[in-house]
């Protein structure tokens, strides 16, 4: 978090510099279907973020060492492509994208009934096509999608939204340059129908209250993605 | 990247099929599966194409570095071309280095754009010796249904024509400019199916087939590269067979470059 | 072996190959039109119903776990799921690959997450120790029946049995599973008809392989037709 308190990012009716009010998300849309040769896929398209994931599985765990004998392990990649960024990315090892991996295959071991399927593995691969901000909500998002595309037994899907602080403002759902500038940002991945969280991470400076604030922002803003992510499934394939 | 076991029944079948002068899919010898291509798909990127083949979807991006001239060519900018096929993209892509498969795939495409000359790498030079522009094109697949090669040769070209230096982010004008595309290379994919060569073979053509050969043509019919892949023979008649198949099918694609950079 | 297991944290739940209303054709057993739902929709209190396939009861509640269209029978409330993995069962009839073999077994994709096993004993024919391949190679592809599956999905077939026997002819095609019963039809109606209309022996396995065997033109309009019926189910989409 940049933290540079001069740059007005908010003006004193409320207006951030992309025209949303403090609590406005990005417009969110989500499509089934996109990756032909996939068991499920989802492609998220968040503001600019542009997110596809494809699930494969469930599939005989290799190599043997990795296998569970009780349950299915899940094997999540995020990987944000060379031209996702404003800057090249060098394809390659990453240590950013090796945690996120790991935090989105934590937040959604939560909720996917492993247990089903013991000694397999379900493959899910999120690739980042355009980064904006966010990009772990989206690609977290995105998988929860593609996961219930494929047909894979869960309690719930995951909802992930951030929100942050710019300007000494709690917003909802930072984009690139509230992102760049802001002083705090609260990711957090929702089961919208108990309200209950399997991935928090935060970075910055919020006082008790404004962390409270963006929690609530969080969980208004995941019961509207939820829909959109339900509407997807229930529309049928792209 | 993990090679799945070839079904006899299907090879014998696309044998049948092709005494038949027929094709798993009810296609044509020398029919394409449909085709589509969109530019400038993806904001961050310079430029930007998707292609979709059948069921094989592929992106193609174009970014721009500052470089130091080679010593031996001072006034000169550079073209990097690479390909990545990550695990997104079929069940037997498997993460890590990249695989000899997808790195011939990007030289093949390399090799077909640098070769054409169309762009002008004598135009990308700033500053003499010093610094110049770099191009750097990456080819991303998302889904592999067969014929990446083509599909990434036609994303590529697309890309790069509508891409803009950007003179603005690197402070060197107040406007962003085209880059120079000059001509369009498009590269026609074969692939021995059944004893015989067809156009565009799909993911169970390739499984069940032999060997394959791209070409790439320029403007003028030009060649401007060819690669054999795979185990396999051909013959002298074989291959002018394809070479006059390539000359017509490039220019259909050629036209429908043409035609999505008028639109954008 | 009881209907359901009951997993770590309490909640029950039936693995695929004990439930009841999976068929492996998906729509077999079809009723009314039914509602769509997403993984984690509430399905209302668990009291008097039992959960199916694809439905999980917590706190007496039911709970969706699959995308797909949910079938209340009474006393069962299951999910029809829209996509899914092949996990065999007992008795299913399928059509598998080679893909690998020791002394005395055959390894065999049959589509599931797992090869399916194939000992010798329950093979084609005799052979000496050592004389797997010379019955059936890599890659040659057999019509077989699951003896046996394990807790973990893991199965065992065999070719002793009615028609059971290696492929030797034709054209295998591969089919969604939950598109399988579109494919057969009420009473196997739309499965004779395509028959009929292509004089070929057709023969389509629960785990969505389809094998269409006799004369040339009779195979070609045999995929024609498994193709456009394909197509029609995926441009309907889900409202089929």
């Amino acid at each position: 978090m940049g933290g540079y308190g001069d740059v007005q990012m908010i003006d004193e009716n409320g207006i951030r510099v992309d025209g949303r009010g403090p609590g406005d998300l990005r417009p969110v849309s989500i499509e089934t279907g996109v990756i032909p040769v996939a068991d499920g896929s989802a492609r998220v398209i968040w503001g600019t973020n542009h997110a596809v994931a494809a699930v494969y599985g469930p599939m005989e765990c290799h190599p043997r060492k990795i296998q569970r004998q009780d349950r299915a392990v899940l094997d999540v990649r995020y990987n944000m492509a060379p031209f996702s960024t404003t800057d090249r990315m060098r394809p390659g090892f990453n240590r950013r994208s090796r945690e996120i991996s790991k935090v989105t295959a934590d937040a959604l071991e939560s909720v996917v009934l492993l247990e089903m399927y013991p000694r397999c593995k379900v493959r899910v691969e999120i690739e980042i096509l355009c980064a904006e901000a966010g990009t772990r909500c989206v690609g977290l998002t995105a998988a929860s999608v593609a996961l219930a595309h494929a047909g894979i037994p869960m309690t719930d899907m995951v909802v992930s939204v951030a929100s942050g602080k710019i300007n000494d403002v709690v917003v909802c759902d930072l984009n690139k340059e509230e992102d760049n500038y802001g002083e705090a940002d609260l990711p957090m991945g929702i089961l919208p129908n108990s309200g209950e969280l399997v991935f928090l991470q935060m970075d910055g400076d919020l006082s008790q209250a404004e962390f409270q604030q963006a929690w609530d922002y969080n969980m208004e803003a995941a019961m509207v993605v939820h829909q959109i992510m339900v509407d997807a499934l229930k529309g049928g394939d792209a | 990247m993990a090679i799945p076991i070839v079904p006899q029944l299907l090879r014998a079948h696309l044998a049948e099929l092709a005494e038949n002068d027929e094709r798993h899919d009810g296609r044509a010898r020398w029919e394409s599966r449909n085709t589509e291509l969109e530019i400038g798909v993806l904001r961050n990127a310079e430029g930007s194409a998707k292609v979709r083949i059948g069921d094989t979807i592929v992106y193609a991006g174009v970014k721009f570095q500052i470089m130091t001239p080679y010593p031996d060519r001072p006034n000169q900018g550079g073209l990097m071309c690479s390909a990545e096929i990550r695990p997104v993209a079929g069940p037997n892509w498997e993460p890590g280095p990249p695989s000899p498969e997808s790195i011939e795939l990007g030289r093949v495409v390399d090799r077909g754009i640098r070769e054409s000359g169309c762009i002008d790498v004598d135009n990308l030079c700033i500053i003499p010796g010093e610094k110049a522009w770099q191009v750097i094109l990456d080819l991303f697949a998302i889904s592999d249904d067969g014929n990446l090669f083509d599909a990434f040769a036609l994303a590529g070209i697309a890309a790069l024509k509508s891409a803009m230096l950007p003179e603005v982010k690197f402070e060197m004008s107040d406007s962003d400019r085209p880059l120079p595309v000059s001509k369009t290379p498009i590269m026609c994919s074969y692939h021995k199916v059944g004893g015989r060569f067809v156009y565009d073979a799909d993911g169970r053509e390739e499984l069940g087939g032999d060997e394959r050969i791209h070409i790439t043509l320029g403007d003028d019919d030009h060649v401007h590269s060819l690669q054999k892949g795979l185990k396999g023979i051909f013959t002298e008649n074989e291959f002018s067979e394809i070479m006059e198949h390539a000359q017509s099918r490039c220019k259909e694609l050629r036209e429908m470059v043409h035609n999505a950079e008028e639109a954008d | 072996m009881s209907a359901s297991m009951v997993m770590k944290d309490g909640r029950v739940a039936r693995p695929d190959n004990m439930s009841v209303s999976n068929d492996a054709g998906g729509p077999r057993n079809q009723g009314r039109a039914s509602l769509l739902v997403a993984p984690g929709e509430d399905l209302g209190e668990s009291e008097g119903h039992e959960a199916g396939h694809g439905v999980l009861e917590m706190d007496g509640r039911l709970r969706a776990t699959k995308h797909g269209r949910v079938n209340d029978n009474g006393t069962e409330i299951a999910i029809e799921p829209l996509r899914t993995a092949y996990i065999p069962r007992p008795s299913d009839l399928v059509i598998g690959y080679v893909e690998g073999c020791t002394n005395n077994i055959w390894f065999i994709d049959i589509g599931a997450p797992f090869n399916a096993i194939l000992p010798m004993s329950l093979g084609p024919g005799k052979a000496a120790f050592g004389g797997t391949r010379s019955i059936m190679d890599i890659g040659e592809a057999v019509l077989c029946r699951v003896q046996e599956v394990e807790e973990t999905h893991s199965s065992v077939v065999t070719m002793k049995g009615m028609g059971l026997r290696k492929i030797r002819s034709g054209n295998i095609e591969q089919v969604d599973p939950h598109l399988l019963g579109r494919l057969i039809g009420k009473g196997g109606k739309a499965l004779r008809q395509l028959k009929e209309d292509t004089d070929c022996r057709i023969i389509v396995a629960d785990n969505g392989r389809v094998w269409i065997d006799g004369e040339f033109d009779g195979i070609v309009s045999a995929r024609d037709q498994l193709k456009a019926m394909s197509d029609d189910a995926k441009s309907i989409g889900v409202d089929a």
